[in-house]
């Protein structure tokens, strides 16, 4: 069909308003109910992806107790109040992979993109809407998938979320390995192409239909964060489709793509022959890698966002934040293998994947560095997405510094898949990343629902989460360095880890706490939507263009004109303003002009309504790359 | 769009001619993720043996003529729809559309041969991996002509109803573009394959 | 199900029509239509393998079985957060109604910040001075562990550093810049020379780091004893075994086609691969019978199951059913007759690669002969090794965290690591007050559900001599003639009368 005739018929969708309930809130493709959609379900896949992390906490701090209430929750997994060894498996398998794909992926990325790409671009929808709401109902498909195959008579899949053939690919290696891993494997296909309608679409957006005024380095940084990981998805994803595809081929018709010199106790040697195991991991990496920036990237969008509104206050070094998002992109392609070091790679190899990893620590440190700048002599205005946006930064620091001992071959030796390995990630790219989506919830809620959360129940949110979040992670660097491995049902059989029993319950404990916790989110975040206050225009009185939108929502979303922009995204506290703010769409003669105050610094002059914050001359080059200038 | 808000600025580049770049972009990935998987599987030069080579199926050679003359035909198609040479195109999309599925059947029939040559997708001797390797590589790809052949029979049906003319080319183009990307696939593959061996 | 099948076969047929009619139109609100029906169709079969009974069923609604304290717990949890959340509801009313602040968050969150970070900063000291002793590092049981934890010393100090001071500065300024609405926040969003320091200076330090870290990972991976002595590890699931290669210095090859009960790690040794080939005939034999007999015995499970239904016995032991249901369906579609082709296949194609490899006598040297083949590690001080590390079924890992040393057992590709070991049990006994203290090799990635149980004791003495007699008490592969493999049955016999002797005491 002929984008013309797409475009009218949309046109004539939406014109006479007499959508149904089906085409208004279930197949909907306007980019602001596909958002809620994303974060609903987020939700709902993030409570179960905890709910499943407490139930082999329960099992890590108190392995010899019996629990009544998991008989009842899980019937013939929890024979006598005890997990099951093969469900415990099977839980740290799909709590990974809840939470790395659909509650970080698709309920981070898949939310904030949707819903911020068109209102701070100013744009009116995506750029194809269909294929945004296929998008969405693919994740939604593939979440039920998932979902099913934790019933499956065998029990889900069970090889951890990086799914090593030849566990994962033989049927009697485990029981998790039969019906549970094919659904799996449906899934994260299903997930693969929803992924990739989503990014194509973002990328498209972001680079065709930037309103009148918004060049590239006017863009909100959220947009660029989320442009980045666009981009990532695109190139990565195909790569995991290839990785499970020939995964598929040799679970289901006997090939070898990855099988080589199995003997299976009860079966006997096996036909398959010539295959690699590790040639899965270099497929899997090449996508898991670029994953992990999937992840963060949209959260430090949102952060640097949410950070610079309410410190009032410019976002420090915007173009070198954009420059080291770009080399952290770039760098996250050829880094994969450091997650392999000790699969025999040769040792060669593994130098140079050594050094590339920590070449990362650059950008990655000038980010931390920016956000302290930005802070210093702000006017810090503690709303719940400040506040979370805070706790960001603490846990990019604290846990992007152990990725220096993983990065490096000659530790990682010692720390690989140990608990070491499970705090650096927990912090760095999951309790981050879920800050910063918590951060992007409170922040843009009154966007999305035209009411405001609560605040008071906001902060103890915060708080209790950050608490209980350091207390979970912290711990885990100890015993990871004395060498305690990861994915182990329970340590009681071995003495040497006894000592570790009281910080197992500790952690626990504080695993419980954090999950009471989202409990205040949980209802705030309800209520907030039927009963809470209504939102003003422009509640945190923040510049970026999607505040300028009527708060009740329309399809697509400016009534008139879409608004030119004049100016940068981060004009907070300019000194020849009374205001603390200068919207990006107000041109310059309407703003009341003031004379500068005493003690501040003045202004550049060279501030021009035409050109922002703008000095390297590597950034220029980029644009020219863009053809923009 | 532009009708209820006549002032809103012309794309640039049509958002679904946008996406298709984007989407070749990501399926060439996934072409370089199972390329490089066959290259890492391939081994040194010193065990040789350990690595069937045969020659590549004089069928899927044929499909490279078939590819080559499908993508001029698709070249005039757009040309005459962009000169408004309506029955000209009609033509060429359908001999286009025709020649795809020939393509398809040539793929089949090198498929023929190679079983024929004792080398099937499932092998149990170790050195016929790179048998497998040319089945997921050529499958994968009948799968994109496939897509392009969905894309180029809608050109087809649009063009016999008159929608295909001069001021309604993005479906066309798209199909063009398409096209002339999966034929580059296939002429890259094959001479991959043809010297990878 | 057939009436599913039907329903959803018409549904399709409409939805294809419908999609037919409106595929290249444009009449309005035919996407939405479209989509409708693509998605009807993906969902069919999600739906109906709902249906199937490849769900597990539900366990039985038992009230009074369930634990009851815990669910109320759970519910008392969340009623006391609805009320802190009512109280607060009400607090914030009152300070609109009244116009005065009872809580500034400002500065009660601007105070919890120092309070966190100064609570955080003694946890972190705590933690450190608690469970610090417990760390391995300091103490390598290995001579490579010691530049190892030089190089963690170097990077703990660096990184350590780096946090303490910007979560200070992070949270100090959360403090000192709290919101003031007399104050305006100062414009300032670039400054090059600041951002040229703190990019050169991580840059410096980690071109030092990896700069340590190339040369000591070289040193570790490249740089090897030629004099090593080699011992195979061998892993399985769930467990490890070690062969020593015995008198001649030389381990024999092995092969995973080699593998069987008296063999467990497929050494290339003529008798008992040869006895492996006639136990494989032995079962193909075996199968071919059963394969031959498939329609008598469907018939038999046939009369089986039509006893079940027409008694009602399915109902009364619905496991019992379900699994004769299997077998029964297995037997009737040609799946258990797919399966035993399969399995001679399979069975086939291992004698033929055995008996390939028989005629190659690079493989069966002879060098296997005085194997053996250990449930532990016995290790010399002070000896250089190589492990030649080798895997059965899945990916495992070797993980000896007091030797700083790891590497995957990957199967089909054979890996190795090198070290030497620098202190013997006793000194590790001894320094660590433990009189109980062993080292152990763990699995370390994830294998199956006894993953957390895979281990093996690692054991170093002081003297070759120690070494020697320990290993006199091993057994070679080829035991002496009278044990063959032959009385393999007989003995697994004498085991079960001797369980059953035991059930009767």
């Amino acid at each position: 069909m002929s984008t013309a005739a797409l475009h009218a018929e949309h046109d004539s969708h939406h014109n006479d308003h007499k959508e149904s309930f089906i085409s208004k809130y279930v197949f909907s493709m306007d980019h602001k109910m596909i958002s809620r959609q994303f974060l609903i379900t987020g939700i709902i896949m993030g409570i179960i992806g905890m709910g499943m992390s407490l139930l082999f906490r329960l099992q890590l701090a108190w392995p010899d107790e019996q629990f009544g209430i998991l008989e009842t929750l899980l019937g013939k997994w929890g024979k006598d109040g005890k997990i099951d060894p093969n469900f415990y498996m099977g839980l740290v398998t799909i709590h990974g992979t809840i939470m790395v794909f659909y509650v970080l992926t698709a309920g981070l990325s898949g939310t904030f993109s949707n819903l911020l790409i068109p209102l701070q671009v100013g744009a009116r929808d995506m750029a194809s809407p269909f294929m945004n709401m296929l998008s969405y109902w693919f994740f939604f498909m593939s979440s039920t998938v998932l979902l099913i195959s934790i019933f499956v008579e065998t029990g889900p899949a069970s090889a951890g979320w990086t799914v090593y053939p030849p566990l994962s690919a033989l049927e009697k290696a485990m029981p998790g390995s039969g019906l549970g891993m094919t659904l799996w494997l449906v899934a994260i296909a299903l997930f693969i192409v929803s992924s990739l309608l989503g990014g194509i679409n973002y990328i498209s957006t972001v680079l065709n239909m930037r309103t009148k005024g918004m060049s590239m380095n006017r863009m909100p940084l959220t947009v660029w964060a989320f442009f980045f990981t666009a981009i990532l998805g695109v190139l990565s994803f195909p790569v995991l489709l290839g990785a499970a595809l020939f995964l598929i081929f040799d679970r289901s018709f006997g090939t070898s793509f990855y099988l080589s010199d199995i003997y299976l106790e009860g079966v006997g040697a096996l036909e398959n022959i010539g295959g690699s195991p590790v040639l899965y991991q270099h497929l899997f990496w090449f996508l898991g890698h670029p994953e992990v920036y999937i992840i963060l990237m949209p959260a430090l969008g949102i952060t640097s966002e949410v950070i610079s509104t309410n410190a009032r206050k410019p976002i420090f070094g915007y173009t070198a934040m954009i420059i080291s998002l770009m080399g952290i992109s770039i760098l996250s392609f050829i880094v994969w293998g450091h997650h392999m070091f000790i699969t025999g790679m040769n040792p060669f190899l593994g130098s140079v994947f050594m050094i590339l990893t920590l070449i990362i620590a650059v950008p990655s440190a000038v980010k931390a560095f920016n956000y302290l700048a930005t802070l210093w002599r702000g006017n810090l205005r503690f709303t719940p997405a400040m506040l979370f946006s805070i706790g960001l930064v603490s846990f990019f620091i604290s846990g992007g510094l152990t990725g220096i001992y993983l990065g490096n071959a000659a530790m990682d030796i010692q720390l690989h898949d140990s608990y070491f390995v499970v705090a650096h990630f927990h912090l760095v790219m999951g309790s981050a990343a879920i800050f910063g989506m918590f951060a992007g919830i409170y922040h843009w809620f009154p966007k999305m629902f035209g009411r405001m959360m609560n605040n008071t129940l906001g902060y103890f949110h915060f708080w209790f989460t950050f608490i209980s979040a350091y207390l979970v992670f912290f711990p885990m660097h100890f015993m990871g360095l004395a060498g305690v491995p990861r994915r182990y049902y329970q340590f009681t059989l071995l003495k040497e880890f006894d000592v570790w029993m009281d910080v197992n319950k500790l952690i626990t404990v504080a695993a419980i706490m954090g999950g009471v916790a989202q409990l205040f989110f949980l209802w705030n975040f309800f209520y907030s939507i039927f009963k809470g206050k209504k939102s003003t225009q422009n509640p945190w009185e923040s510049n970026t263009l999607e505040w300028s939108t009527p708060i009740e929502h329309l399809h697509g979303n400016w009534p008139g004109e879409i608004p030119t922009v004049y100016r940068g995204p981060h004009e907070y506290s300019r000194p020849d303003r009374e205001l603390d703010y200068f919207p990006q769409h107000l041109p310059d003669e309407t703003a009341p002009v003031t004379a500068p105050q005493e003690g501040e610094q003045t202004a550049p002059t060279a501030v021009a309504p035409e050109e922002t914050v703008e000095s390297s001359v590597f950034f220029a080059a980029i644009k020219r790359v863009f053809g923009l200038s | 769009m532009n009708k209820k808000y006549p002032k809103d600025p012309a794309f640039a580049v049509a958002p679904s001619k946008f996406n298709m770049w984007l989407f070749m972009l990501a399926s060439s990935m996934l072409f370089a993720a199972v390329v490089s998987a066959f290259i890492v599987h391939h081994p040194d030069a010193e065990k040789k043996d350990a690595w069937t080579a045969f020659d590549l199926p004089i069928y899927f050679l044929y499909s490279m003529f078939i590819v080559v003359a499908s993508s001029i035909t698709i070249y005039y198609a757009f040309k005459m729809a962009k000169k408004d040479e309506i029955s000209a195109n009609k033509w060429l999309n359908g001999i286009t559309l025709l020649l795809g599925i020939l393509f398809c059947f040539s793929q089949y029939m090198g498929w023929k041969q190679l079983v024929s040559l004792g080398l099937t997708f499932v092998n149990s001797r170790p050195e016929d991996i790179s048998a497998s390797y040319v089945y997921v590589i050529t499958a994968l790809h009948v799968v994109h002509v496939l897509g392009g052949i969905v894309l180029l029979s809608i050109c087809w049906i649009q063009s016999l109803r008159l929608n295909v003319h001069k001021k309604n080319l993005t479906l066309m183009s798209i199909t063009h573009t398409y096209w002339h990307f999966v034929g580059l696939l296939w002429i890259l593959l094959y001479l991959f394959l043809y010297f990878a061996k | 199900m057939a009436d599913i099948s039907k329903f959803a076969r018409r549904k399709t047929l409409f939805w294809f029509r419908k999609m037919k009619l409106n595929l290249f139109g444009v009449k309005s609100n035919s996407l939405f239509k479209k989509t409708l029906a693509i998605f009807g169709l993906m969902l069919t079969p999600i739906f109906l393998l709902a249906a199937d009974d490849v769900v597990a069923a539900p366990t039985e609604f038992n009230p009074m079985a369930w634990d009851w304290s815990s669910i109320l717990t759970l519910v008392l949890a969340i009623l006391i957060i609805l009320v802190i959340a009512r109280a607060f509801d009400i607090g914030s009313l009152t300070e609109k109604i009244t116009g005065k602040t009872i809580v500034s968050w400002n500065n009660v969150n601007a105070w919890a910040g120092i309070i966190f970070l100064v609570l955080g900063l003694i946890g972190v000291w705590y933690e450190m001075k608690v469970h610090g002793k417990y760390l391995k590092l300091g103490d390598s049981a290995s001579a490579h562990g010691e530049t190892l934890d030089s190089m963690f010393y170097w990077t703990f100090g660096f990184t350590f550093f780096v946090f303490v001071v910007t979560e200070i500065l992070l949270f100090y300024f959360m403090f000192k810049y709290k919101y003031d609405k007399n104050r305006k926040a100062a414009y300032f969003f670039h400054n090059n020379k600041l951002e040229i320091i703190w990019t050169i200076v991580p840059a410096i330090v980690l071109t030092f780091l990896v700069l340590r870290g190339f040369s000591t990972w070289t040193k570790i991976t490249t740089d090897i004893d030629k004099n090593s002595e080699e011992i195979e590890v061998f892993a399985y699931q769930f467990g490890w075994k070690a062969r020593y290669a015995g008198d001649d210095k030389q381990l024999g090859t092995a092969n995973f086609n080699f593998i069987s009960g008296s063999n467990p790690l497929g050494v290339a040794e003529d008798s008992a691969v040869s006895s492996l080939v006639q136990e494989l005939n032995g079962e193909i034999k075996k199968l071919e019978v059963v394969k031959a007999s498939i329609e008598d015995s469907s018939k038999l499970w046939k009369a089986q199951y039509d006893r079940y239904v027409s008694t009602g016995m399915s109902n009364s032991y619905p496991e019992e059913f379900k699994q004769m249901k299997t077998k029964y369906m297995d037997l009737i579609s040609g799946a258990y007759e797919r399966q035993l082709e399969k399995d001679i296949k399979r069975k086939n194609t291992a004698i033929k690669r055995i008996s390939a490899y028989q005629k190659d006598h690079e493989t069966f040297n002879g060098t296997a002969k005085d194997d053996k083949v250990t449930t532990e590690i016995v290790l010399v001080k002070n000896k250089p090794y190589i492990f030649k590390f080798r895997a059965r079924d899945v990916i495992h890992s070797a993980y000896m965290p007091e030797f700083r040393a790891q590497m995957n057992c990957v199967p089909g590709m054979p890996t190795s690591f090198a070290f030497t070991p620098i202190k013997t049990t006793e000194e590790a006994r001894a320094a660590k007050n433990n009189p109980e203290f062993d080292y152990y090799l763990y699995c370390n990635k994830i294998c199956g559900a006894a993953h957390y149980n895979m281990k093996i004791k690692v054991t170093v003495v002081g003297s070759e001599a120690e070494y020697k007699t320990w290993l006199a008490t091993q057994a070679p592969f080829v035991a002496p003639p009278a044990a063959p493999a032959a009385p393999e049955a007989p003995k697994t016999d004498s085991t079960a009368v001797k369980q059953g002797s035991v059930v009767k005491n």
